[in-house]
């Protein structure tokens, strides 16, 4: 078998040299033993259980921490279990933004190895937000948690610019299941801020960026979270619908506005009247309006980024490599890359590559175009929901934004009351 | 149904949200149970490892690691190693005399050792705590001699990224998944 | 209390900000300069290789090594450690940040965003439609200028590869070695018969087939050359393009590359370079082997046999290099300007230096063993530097290396007294070496099927399989004295100093065929189109059958011949002891 697979080795890379036995076997006289040796053992697979178990267990405390109790101590010391246990013991990997790509990667090839518990990663804080909103936002996801730890106090941005930013996930979710549909690169995990100061190294401009981030988290509230999260995103959707709705207090509100001003995400909505005097009919136009518009937004979002599938598709190994080859064909004296000089030393087919590229490259048509159209979807839905009037009576959370870090519950006076009692 | 009740704006948008709810549920349930039939039925390919037959040396394994210091290491196959004096993985080529100066070393860090066996074999020995992982020796020995020594992830340093860096990078693909128990891609299993 | 806090807090910034940018810096060096792999320290290290003996040089090495090693891990250390107290005093700052803020809590302040939500929705809704639209724009632009904006994508990635391969070229600029093995390593593979027919301007083609060194491309004593004359009369002009004369005598052998021929000559006075034209004949340029430091006042004394310019040029189609038995070694372009030039030392041979270099891509690979200092050495073909040297004990020998392919690798076959001998041509490191010769060797050694064959008088004529360097059979039946070896899969061909040429089976080693031709033999003979060539020093031509053996043909030409003639499409340039001439069927 294993001359077998010489043999069928060395044909297949044409006359590289692969483990031939230019010298013989030696014949020891001196009674010498090969010695044994122990290669590192591949960690247990029971950690994945553990990590599983501790996920769910540390969702349903912060559940507890938040709809029962209404104290932040809970869900702050969740993550700083987190920070420890699942970013620097753990290292950060497989993390629920990242699962992402595996699913999405799993869902178009049928070949691809999902493994059961990166599944589990991903469906379980999407089945929380659908019954709780987004606790595991609050204190799980370690990329949260350590943004969390760090923050000291928060300096509102203008709402309309965040709202405006809140696309950004969007464009990001689309990009990374682009990039994972089409098997190119992991995007998410390339360019993960927290990875690196988890691991303690990594690509230096990534870890810039990182402490960046970080830096910009002492004063404003988890800006990874609220402007660039993919996963963020996805959880938005359902928190949207979830089946319970937080509560900061369940003892009346006095409209103090304390809450509204602790948020960092700035999750609570005042109690609002619309004093502007607009015409009921200018707002119904607007409203069918941008409904007539989002298909059409769509549609555009989807020719335009297909449209740049080529380039983007650059992103691709093969079809990376593919554009290499053809540089070097028209300029023979430019210095080869590496993944030019190993495809000939290989023996590598041109034609064949150029065919899986050109196969590549339609599947990036078919894909760019879905992402294109999410982000003009989501940008035509964004659109319509801004042009809806509501009105409040009290201090309400938008379970889409909240990030359920209790912060709001410590300072809600009418929460507090409850300890002042018992304590007295 | 009271007709007055179900013209109230606030009736109606509860009744999108929980069609949108059970939409969104639903989606998530499928997707996941549609997931999980296929996560169950495969082997599971959970760590990354190099095939030693198709590496070419290309010195990315030491640089492109998430590691400062990479997970890829230098492993010898003593069964196919010829135990050779003149070692191309030991000395660099050209080499004037067979010493252990630093003029006449392919290993940057001293991570190979070798020790007398009998005349004329010396048996070979990798300290992983100094490889690096830049693969001269591999190169040396594969181009010289049995090609006794080549490179693995060493499973206790790799830290299993979703997405390993050095497969993004790796020339000749040399990098994939493999099973837990073929955790390692050896040249001497027989 | 407050104040300590911020104090602390301050303290512990301004000492992250430090650390950090230090952990930066040293993280970044260990990223893109591994410590271990210096410019510096490979330069020293090639230059132990390539110099002599040089003590001082190995204890700069070993200091050197042993700094760079020690900084590498100490460096290692630090980062590990200071990485920790950067998390540690990071930790400590956002404590120290809560606890200072602790008494703060956020208030309501001055509220910039409108009170009105209905306002601030609009306002949103104005953003996102402008920010939609400038990315419409783009994107239209974009799509507009596609191939563009590719083009630019490339030029940057390839910019982003140029600029790394720059600074890896600034710090290997110090030493002209390094960057010589970097270019020969890249044009790693052996040229062989050169595809190339641009039309030149008189309306003659280059000619496709080259025959690049003494012998052929490789110096493999075969040719691909098809419709070869096989009859030709000097004197009536028949299937006789050109002759020209030759201003200096020379045994050396005509080399043909592109619809340039080149041969040498020299004499007491000077060593040239000649560049012939091969459709006219006519001499297109000279370049003379002159003021050469380090090369002898006077001649070496050389056999009449021999002479001055005994070796072959070789050439890779771009540069042109010839050696002279008083050592001199001159490199030139096509157009025959002088590219370098250099003494690499008088040999020290009784009957004078007559070994021809073999090209290998940018190599110029020459067996230089004379008396004392024996050595192969290989030059960059452009500028003469050296890539790589291998000293050996071998004896003197006057053989020529050739390049042969062998188990599936290039590999370069010296044949020396008393061993043959394959390097890797890119560094000369050694795959296997066979002592199976001895007395003095002037043959030159011959390949087919990855076997080396090599046969020396008064030693013996041996078969090598090339992959493992095992002799497989050896035979001393006939064996040549200045004449070399010819291969094809099934036979070797054999032509001795006294008359007798033979036909080996390269299976078995046995006499397959024998010719007494009572005529001495010091050229060589070439497989080419089926035939085997091969010309009497008396200047009578005899052609063969190469699957056979058998006699085809055989006539006189007339003018003395020790050259081995050098073949092309349907052309031959054969050089007699006075001139040059071209045979073509016409």
């Amino acid at each position: 078998m294993r001359k077998f697979f010489a043999i069928f080795l060395g044909t297949l890379c044409c006359g590289k040299s692969l483990a031939v036995a230019r010298f013989p076997k030696p014949d020891f006289t001196s009674g010498y033993q090969y010695p044994d040796i122990v290669h590192g053992a591949p960690y247990e697979l029971l950690w994945n259980v553990l990590d599983v178990v501790l996920l769910c267990g540390m969702m349903m405390l912060v559940v507890w921490a938040a709809y029962r109790k209404r104290r932040r101590a809970v869900i702050w010391s969740m993550s700083a279990v987190s920070v420890l246990y699942f970013g620097f013991f753990r290292s950060g990997c497989v993390c629920s933004v990242g699962s992402i790509q595996n699913v999405v990667t799993a869902a178009v090839d049928s070949n691809y190895h999902l493994p059961w518990y990166v599944l589990l990663v991903f469906l379980l804080p999407i089945v929380f937000a659908l019954l709780f909103g987004r606790v595991f936002c609050a204190g799980v996801c370690p990329l949260g948690a350590l943004q969390e730890l760090v923050n000291v106090r928060n300096f509102r941005l203008s709402r309309a610019v965040s709202a405006t930013l809140s696309v950004i996930p969007w464009i990001y979710l689309a990009f990374t299941i682009l990039y994972a549909a089409t098997r190119s690169q992991f995007l998410v995990c390339r360019l993960d801020p927290f990875i690196g100061i988890f691991r303690l190294g990594g690509d230096l401009g990534v870890m810039s960026f990182g402490i960046v981030l970080l830096v910009m988290s002492v004063f404003v509230g988890r800006p990874f979270c609220q402007f660039l999260c993919p996963y963020g995103a996805l959880l938005s959707v359902f928190s949207a619908l979830s089946w319970k709705k937080l509560e900061i207090t369940k003892k009346g509100c006095i409209n103090c506005a304390l809450c509204g001003v602790s948020c960092p995400v700035d999750a609570i909505r005042p109690p609002q009247r619309s004093k502007t005097k607009e015409m009921r009919r200018k707002g119904v136009n607007r409203v069918i309006l941008f409904t007539v518009l989002l298909p059409v937004l769509t549609v555009a979002g989807g020719w335009l980024v297909s449209g740049q599938s080529d380039a983007l598709s650059l992103a691709h190994k093969d079809v990376y490599l593919y554009e290499q080859l053809l540089r070097q064909e028209a300029n023979p004296d430019m210095e080869e890359p590496l993944e030019v000089e190993t495809f000939h030393a290989l023996g590598g087919n041109m034609e064949e590559l150029k065919e899986k590229v050109e196969g590549i490259r339609e599947e990036y048509k078919t894909y760019a175009w879905l992402a294109g159209a999410l982000i003009g979807f989501v940008i035509g839905f964004k659109l319509l929901k801004l042009s809806l009037k509501r009105g409040r009576k009290t201090y309400e959370i938008d379970m889409a934004r909240c990030t359920v870090c209790g912060k709001c519950f410590n300072y809600c006076p009418q929460n507090l009351k409850k300890d002042e009692k018992t304590i007295s | 149904m009271d007709k007055g009740k179900m013209k109230s704006p606030m009736d109606r948008r509860d009744f999108l949200r929980t069609c949108s709810a059970v939409v969104a549920g639903g989606v998530a349930l499928a997707s996941g149970g549609l997931l999980a039939a296929r996560a169950s039925t495969k082997e599971g390919e959970v760590f990354w490892q190099i095939d030693p037959y198709k590496c070419t040396q290309c010195g990315r394994c030491e640089t492109d690691c998430v590691l400062t210091v990479s997970a890829v290491k230098c492993f010898h196959a003593n069964k196919v190693c010829g135990y050779c004096d003149l070692c191309g993985g030991y000395y660099r080529p050209n080499v004037k005399e067979l010493n252990t100066a630093a003029e006449n070393m392919m290993c940057p860090t001293g991570a190979i050792s070798r020790e007398f066996v009998e005349e004329p074999y010396f048996e070979y020995t990798i300290d992983e705590v100094l490889c690096t992982g830049c693969g001269k020796c591999v190169k040396g020995c594969t181009s010289f001699g049995n090609g006794s020594l080549f490179l693995q992830i060493d499973q206790e340093r790799c830290q299993q990224c979703n997405e390993c860096a050095i497969a993004r990078v790796c020339p000749s693909d040399a990098i994939q998944r493999v099973s837990d128990d073929n955790a390692y891609k050896l040249k001497d299993h027989a | 209390m407050r104040k300590l806090y911020r104090n602390i807090s301050v303290v512990t910034t301004v000492f992250m900000l430090v650390l950090a940018v230090m952990l930066g810096v040293s993280y970044y060096q260990m990223q893109q300069v591994s410590p271990l792999e210096t410019g510096v320290m490979e330069t020293l290290k090639e230059l132990n290789e390539t110099n002599g003996d040089n003590e001082l040089l190995g204890q700069q090495i070993r200091e050197l090594d042993l700094l760079s090693r020690k900084a590498y891990f100490v460096k290692e250390g630090q980062l590990k450690v200071g990485l920790y107290l950067l998390l540690g005093m990071a930790a400590v700052l956002a404590v120290c940040l809560n606890l200072y803020f602790k008494e703060t809590k956020n208030l309501p302040e001055k509220e910039f965003d409108p009170i009105d939500e209905w306002m601030i929705k609009s306002r949103a809704r104005k953003y996102i439609a402008w920010a939609a639209v400038v990315a419409l724009l783009v994107g239209i632009g974009f799509v507009g200028f596609q191939h563009v904006d590719f083009k630019g994508l490339l030029a940057r990635s390839s910019g982003e590869l140029g600029s790394a391969s720059d600074t890896l070229a600034a710090q290997d600029s110090l030493i002209p070695q390094l960057s010589t093995v970097n270019s020969q390593l890249s044009t790693d593979s052996v040229k062989g018969e050169e595809v190339d027919s641009a039309e030149v301007d008189d309306g003659m083609p280059e000619l496709k087939i080259a025959s690049r060194a003494f012998r052929g491309n490789n110096s493999s004593a075969t040719s691909s050359a098809r419709g070869i004359a096989t009859s030709w009369n000097l004197s009536a002009k028949k299937n006789i393009l050109w002759q020209s004369s030759i201003p200096k005598h020379g045994y050396n052998s005509p080399v043909i590359t592109g619809r340039n021929v080149f041969i040498t000559g020299a004499d007491a006075k000077a060593r040239e370079l000649y560049c012939y034209d091969v459709w006219t004949g006519e001499l297109k340029w000279t370049v003379k082997a002159d003021g050469i430091a380090g090369s002898p006042g006077s001649m070496p004394k050389v056999n009449a046999d021999t002479g001055l310019a005994a070796s072959t040029v070789a050439t890779n189609g771009e540069v042109v290099c010839a050696i002279f038995a008083t050592g001199d070694v001159i490199g030139a372009d096509m157009e025959g300007k002088r590219l370098w030039a250099k003494n690499i030392g008088l040999p020290d041979n009784h009957y004078g230096y007559a070994s021809s270099p073999v090209m290998y891509g940018n190599t110029l690979i020459i067996q230089y063993q004379n008396n004392s200092n024996a050595q192969i050495l290989a030059l960059n073909a452009k500028t003469g530097a050296t890539v790589w040297s291998k000293k050996g004990n071998d004896k003197i020998a006057w053989s020529s290396p050739i390049i042969a392919t062998l188990g599936g690798k290039s590999a370069l076959v010296v044949m020396g007294n008393p061993a043959i001998t394959a390097y890797n041509p890119n560094n000369g490191a050694e795959m296997w070496r066979v002592e199976c010769m001895s007395g003095e060797v002037g043959s030159s050694p011959a390949s087919a099927g990855g076997v080396v064959f090599g046969a020396s008088e008064y030693a013996k004529c041996v078969a090598i399989d090339g992959a493992t360097g095992e002799t497989l059979w050896e035979a001393s039946d006939y064996l040549p004295e200045c004449s070399s070896l010819a291969a094809t899969k099934d036979l070797v061909f054999c032509a001795t100093s006294y008359g007798m040429v033979c036909a080996y089976d390269t299976k078995t080693g046995e006499v397959k065929k024998e010719h007494d031709l009572t005529t001495p033999f010091y050229s060589s003979p070439v497989v080419v189109d089926g035939k085997v060539y091969l010309f009497s020093n008396s200047g009578k031509v005899y052609i063969f059958s190469a699957s056979t053996f058998d006699l085809i043909t055989a006539f006189e030409t007339g003018e003395k011949t020790f050259a081995t003639p050098a073949f092309t499409d349907g052309m031959m340039i054969v050089r007699t002891d006075k001139s040059l001439y071209c045979v073509k069927k016409n």
